[in-house]
């Protein structure tokens, strides 16, 4: 029974290929991932081994193993054998917590975990910032540190198939060194219980080449298109311009410039859809309990989707 | 030569009658439960840690159906986060670790064939306390009002007010009062196989389970109090708004991790290790043969002890720590491996030379090895801090902890509870429903937590109240589910089986045909313990010494009598198990119920913000303890002597180092120093966060005239103790009544001067963490030198009351043990809040 | 008091607390070792890679370690009384607290070059 079911599982392991750390896309993913399968053969063999010893030793005559031969058994294999092993592989995985090196002209993006989204700050060597949320894209090939930070609680950036996680904790500034080297759509999400939404967390990862990767940078320094209408009134005048900045600039909530590029809503737990940004804006709490942003549920539902479809289109 | 006739039946009957009224039971609906004996205190207590453990399960079974199927909307956000708190909360503090003090608090009196634990008033306080504080805390889920901010309860999500409500305190205060029980019956444990082994027990010839008993209990003494020094910061921050774990106020949420870790991992061993002593118990059993390899057992459980006081930080893996000091970690995690396989392989040795007998708690035993294997085997790979770094906090990690707990505690304790069930009811469980249920244990914890693994690895975080259908994991998390309900039908299995015991037909003694002392336990169990305490020359007396039972039996061993009418046993000492004296142990009484009641009450009114009532109640709590430590303790003996037996005769009174009450104030005060470090821990990491500590703006206070001069009273009111402890020794009282008046004075002083550097140079604790730390440093102090000052009143009551005298001196001595520490609390504090500034 | 005259480890009362001696030396390392590598970081963002402080710190401990677990060595020789040594005499007893320091000195050791290899992999504060 056991063993259908892990066969069964591992068929299953093969459906998920963007939040998986046995689908990497990354150089540290990659090699974690061969670390991972090395570790898990010696467990099986050590396992296996403890399993056969037992059954000889149940099934052992009384008296075939004296004193003398038991503290044998139990100095060499209760004792020097698993120090061999360990400090074999205490040799070996070591030097792999090395970060990957680093060099000042690499991209640096500063994400900071908020209750319940993610706030993308790019920092290009000698260019100004440029601002984005739940959202995060890398070219594949080079080097990319991410600096870490909150500022409300503790969050954790995870993206499994590009790097192990490192926590985002209020008063410090961590950093992840990663390298992506295949180019795709993947998902990072909250690893550190944040509260509430915390399963609700979660943001794009998106891998480029290189080339195009420079040209979303640039395309995304110009100013957004501007289109008027009765959503752009309704933004203001419902005072949603207070959080949400809608050219590249700093707000409490999320930055929503380029909204109608990203591919998820709510940090990466709804498909974008007019009809869910404006059932969002009316009951934010329904799909994100917790979330800051307060609900316009006295809006009639024409104007949430005015807004809704405006934004869409804003900046795309 | 015996003193006593026991060929004479007449007089063992007359004996018989005697120590049957001494330690007659307290009937009646009320005063049955000021019972403080060790037999029916321990099986309340381990009913209690049995019942929260289904209640907790029962959160686990609403959590894996929520968990089902993708996009669930069974319970709420909300709910599902009071569930996994409380979940954890509840199978950590008020499962694993106190169900192995209820087990020990049973067995130890038996397996050292003592009558009772040294101070068995101590282990019903603790039960009570345990009691009270575990219904707070679980209750408050039907409230609503449960923590909610995970087991671990990290700062700021849980420190701030706007983001966390009452449940963060009530976790806080409500297992810090829990706390204090585990800490208590520690002291009891350690005293107890220090100092109440039978008369030849030397250290050698041990029971394993008591060498297991020991480790575990030292561990609680230094794992602990740093939680409880986290759990103080954490309330001050709360209540009082110091801003510890504050960032923008120069707090830091890390201090929090490492304090709670430090405590979290040794916790881990506290709750395996007695398990394990479980298997070394049993196995010999089964095996019918001496356990091969005793020193490395030792070897294992003390190894073990301590490196698992250097694992902390791989739960902090991923907070950006140094890679340098994550690595010391990963090393330390790898070599506790070590000593963990000399165990299993001492075990597995011991079966190989034996024959082994099949059984249900040997069933038990092999099938938890078994799965604890693949626990350890997964915390070596997690023990790698780069497969950690995807692993962590991911269900991968749900997996391996479950592995290693149900491997390493739950399922070890079923073996012991068939293999000692019939101990403690003279009945037999049934082998049928026993087996029966280890399969679906066994079957069950493999199909609901090896998938985890994978969902975890294919990026499935903890603690989520949901997941997206589009991961691809609704398969694994329904096996997991199912696997769970599995788990749950065996329980239910052996609950019935336990149900239906009370119908069932007596055992014959000794049913196993076990070697250890416990298994002189007759069916019809009499409640003084043993009948006369044995002289002990093997491991496995009952095995190896000849007539040995018979002679327990008819009282031709040590104290077989009890003449004067009082609950009596012998203190040994603590290599050799010399027969030093014999202790009066404390009988039924209100004392322990009220006090608990009392304490509790200041915990809990201080989580509804009842600020003045919780003081009348510490007040009570002071007033309780002190009448307590009056009519109970350090009482003078009608006579100086008796006989136990066999030509021996023993004092009935004791002070110093050879006396348990010594040993109790010895071992608290470790615990306490070890909570002070804690604190201390705080200030100076506080200063490795800081470019500038003290921040230049607040560099005046506390100065360094006031420090200085708490640290001179502070030594004044020791040094007088410790003259007045000498001088009277030496018969000259009215001296020694002056210095212990002078000590009360300079530690009345040191209150004073404690606070006034924080105090007159202003500093504000709300401000930033340094006036925070420095304050909570001196009120620490000076706290406990207005302990001192009671303490030291009390002995002078004592004094004029005729109730000590320069050879009758416990008190004296037990309040200079709690004078060392208090100089060793006042140096290191005033030394750095005075002093570190001026070199920082 | 035996009226021969016994070498000074010979002498060495074994109790509860020279057990713990091994351990508690790996304990002392332990903490060494991270405050220092802690502080260092903390404080001037970096370490030497083999810096005096830490290679004496461990030699000293290794030192301690191994002679704790020489006496030890000697003491679980001690003649008297037949194997296997399991009963309850004074040399049995002796016997069995020196085996099992000498046992706890052999953990202690490797646990103690476990904690000085990262220092060897890993040279900065990163």
């Amino acid at each position: 029974m056991r063993k259908s079911i892990i066969v069964g599982a591992l068929l299953l392991a093969g459906c998920n290929s963007h939040q998986s750390a046995l689908a990497p896309f990354g150089l540290e993913a990659r090699s974690t991932l061969t670390m991972t399968t090395v570790l898990v053969i010696g467990a099986v063999v050590i396992a296996l081994g403890v399993a056969l010893v037992f059954v000889l030793a149940v099934r052992a005559p009384e008296g075939r193993l004296d004193h003398a031969g038991g503290m044998r058994m139990v100095l060499w294999l209760g004792a020097i054998v698993p120090t061999v092993v360990l400090t074999a592989l205490l040799v070996w995985a070591l030097p792999a917590m090395r970060p990957l090196p680093d060099a000042v002209q690499n991209l640096r993006v500063h994400v900071e975990g908020e209750q319940f989204w993610w706030r993308v700050r790019y920092k290009p060597q000698g260019q100004p910032p440029l601002i984005s949320a739940n959202e995060v894209r890398i070219p594949v090939g080079r080097t990319v540190v991410f600096e870490l930070t909150a500022t409300d609680v503790i969050h954790s950036f995870w993206i499994p198939g590009l790097a192990g996680k490192m926590d985002m904790i209020p008063g410090r500034t961590n950093r992840l060194v990663v390298k992506a080297d295949k180019a795709g759509t993947y998902r990072g999400i909250c690893a550190e219980f944040c509260g509430l939404s915390h399963a609700l967390m979660a943001f794009d990862v998106i891998a480029m080449e290189p080339a195009a990767f420079d040209a979303w940078l640039a395309a995304s320094r110009e100013p957004p298109m501007r289109t008027e209408g009765r959503g752009a009134a309704l933004f203001e005048a419902s005072g949603c311009n207070a959080c949400h900045s809608l050219n590249g600039g700093e707000g409490i909530g999320p930055d929503l410039t380029r909204f109608g590029e990203r591919r998820t809503l709510g940090a990466g737990i709804l498909p974008p859809t007019v009809a869910n940004t404006a059932a969002f804006i009316r009951d934010p709490h329904k799909s994100k309990p917790g979330a800051r942003m307060p609900a316009y549920a006295a809006m009639p539902e024409a104007d949430a989707l005015a807004i809704a479809r405006w934004l869409k289109e804003h900046g795309r | 030569m015996s003193l006593y006739d026991q060929d004479d039946v007449a007089l063992r009957e007359a004996q018989e009658a005697r120590l049957r009224k001494v330690w007659e039971p307290p009937k009646g609906l009320f005063l049955r439960w000021t019972d403080t004996n060790n037999n029916r205190v321990g099986v309340w207590y381990v009913l209690t840690a049995f019942g929260f453990m289904l209640f907790a399960g029962v959160l686990a079974l609403i959590m894996r159906m929520q968990l089902a199927v993708p996009d669930n909307d069974l319970v709420d956000a909300g709910t599902f986060n009071q569930l996994f708190t409380l979940h954890g909360s509840v199978m950590m503090f008020l499962f694993a670790v106190p169900m192995f003090e209820a087990v020990s608090i049973i067995l130890l009196p038996q397996l050292l064939g003592a009558r009772d634990l040294p101070f068995p008033r101590l282990s019903a306080f603790g039960y009570w306390s345990f009691l009270i504080g575990g219904v707070f805390v679980s209750g408050s889920i039907f409230f609503d009002a449960a923590p909610d901010g995970g087991w671990f309860m990290y700062p700021p999500l849980t420190t701030r007010t706007d983001l966390s409500g009452l449940g963060a305190d009530i976790w806080m205060l409500g297992l810090s009062f829990i706390e204090v029980s585990s800490v208590a019956a520690a002291v009891e444990l350690i005293v107890g196989v220090l100092k109440c082994r039978p008369p030849g027990m030397r250290l050698n010839l041990m029971p394993l389970y008591a060498w297991y008993i020991l480790v575990v209990a030292v561990m609680i003494l230094f794992a602990f109090p740093p939680l409880i020094a986290g759990d103080v910061l954490f309330e001050m921050e709360r209540l009082l708004d110091w801003p510890f774990f504050d960032a923008q106020r120069g707090g830091d949420p890390l201090l929090w991790q490492h304090l709670f870790w430090i405590f979290g991992h040794p916790e881990v061993y506290i709750v395996f290790l007695p398990s394990i002593a479980l298997f070394a118990m049993l196995v010999p059993t089964f095996a019918r043969r001496h356990l091969l390899g005793y020193p490395w057992i030792v070897l294992a459980a003390v190894g073990t002890a301590f490196l698992s006081f250097g694992l902390w930080v791989h739960h902090m893996f991923a907070t950006g720590l140094p890679k340098i000091s994550l690595a010391f970690f990963s090393a330390a995690s790898e070599a506790v491996a070590i000593p963990t396989a000399v165990q299993i392989f001492v075990f597995i040795v011991t079966l190989w030379a034996g024959r082994v007998v099949w059984s249900t708690p040997l069933l038990y035993a092999t099938g938890s090895l078994a799965i604890f294997v693949i626990g350890g085997l997964t915390g070596v790979m997690v023990a790698v801090a780069p497969f950690d770094w995807q692993a962590h906090d991911t269900y991968f990690v749900v997996a391996h902890l479950h592995y290693v707990l149900i491997g390493g505690t739950l399922m070890p304790l079923f073996a012991g509870l068939y293999y000692y069930w019939p101990l403690i009811t003279g009945k037999k469980l049934s082998d049928r429903l026993g087996r029966t249920a280890f399969w679906l244990i066994f079957v069950g914890a493999n199909l609901c937590f090896f998938p985890m693994h994978l969902s975890g690895l294919e990026g499935m975080p903890r603690r989520v109240f949901t997941y997206p259908e589009e991961l691809g994991l609704g398969g694994l998390n329904l096996a997991s589910t199912i696997g769970s309900f599995v788990i749950a039908a065996g329980v239910a299995v052996i609950v019935l089986d336990l149900c239906r015991s009370p119908w069932r037909q007596k055992a014959p003694r000794n049913p196993w045909a076990a070697g250890t002392l416990e298994w002189l336990a007759h069916p019809d169990d009499e409640d003084w313990g043993i009948r006369s305490i044995p002289l002990i020359e093997s491991r496995y007396p009952i095995w190896d010494q000849e007539d040995f039972v018979r002679k327990v039996d008819e009282g031709r061993y040590f104290l077989p009598d009890a003449e004067e009418g009082r609950r009596e046993t012998i203190v040994t000492s603590v290599l050799d198990a010399r027969p030093v004296s014999v202790i009066r142990l404390g009988g039924p009484s209100w004392l322990p119920i009220l006090t608990a009641v009392a304490l509790g009450g200041v915990f809990i009114l201080t989580t509804y913000h009842f600020y003045w009532a919780a003081l009348v109640s510490g007040m009570l709590t002071l007033a309780l303890v002190l009448a307590w430590l009056w009519t109970g303790t350090a009482e003078i003996p009608e006579k100086p002597c008796k006989p136990i037996g066999h030509g021996i005769e023993l004092p009935l009174y004791i002070s110093g180092d050879a006396a348990p009450g010594w040993w109790a104030m010895f071992i608290t005060m470790m615990a306490d120093a070890t909570a002070f470090s804690g604190l201390v821990f705080g200030y100076y990491f506080f200063w490795t966060r800081h470019a500038d500590f003290p921040p230049m703006a607040m560099a005046d206070g506390p100065g360094v005239l006031w420090p200085m001069a708490a640290l001179a009273v502070g030594l004044a009111s020791w040094l007088a103790t410790v003259g007045a402890r000498k001088i009277h020794a030496r018969g000259k009282i009215g001296l020694a009544r002056v210095l212990v008046l002078l000590g009360i004075a300079a530690s009345l002083a040191g209150i004073y001067a404690g606070l006034a550097g924080p105090w007159l140079s202003g500093m504000d604790p709300q401000a930033h963490s340094y006036p925070a730390i420095v304050w909570t440093l001196a009120i620490w102090t000076t706290a406990h030198c207005g302990v001192a000052a009671i303490m030291l009143a009390y002995v002078l009551a004592r004094s004029l009351a005729g109730k000590m005298t320069p050879q009758h001196d416990a008190d004296i001595r037990n309040v200079t043990v709690y004078m060392h520490f208090l100089a060793l609390t006042v140096a290191v504090t005033y030394l750095t809040i005075g002093l570190f500034p001026e070199f920082a | 008091m035996m009226g021969e005259r016994r070498k000074w480890h010979e002498r060495l009362k074994v109790t509860l607390w020279t057990l713990i001696v091994p351990p508690t030396v790996w304990a002392g390392h332990f903490l060494f070792s991270y405050l220092w590598a802690a502080i260092s970081c903390a404080k001037d963002g970096r370490f030497a890679k083999f810096p005096m402080l830490f290679t004496v710190g461990t030699v000293i401990a290794l030192g301690l370690i191994v002679l704790s677990g020489w006496v030890a060595w000697k003491q679980q020789r001690t003649v008297g009384d037949p194997p296997p040594h399991e009963q309850g005499t004074e040399v049995d007893r002796l016997r069995f607290l020196a085996k099992s320091t000498l046992l706890l000195a052999g953990l202690s050791f490797v646990s103690v070059l476990f904690s000085a290899l990262p220092v060897v992999f890993i040279g900065d504060c990163r």
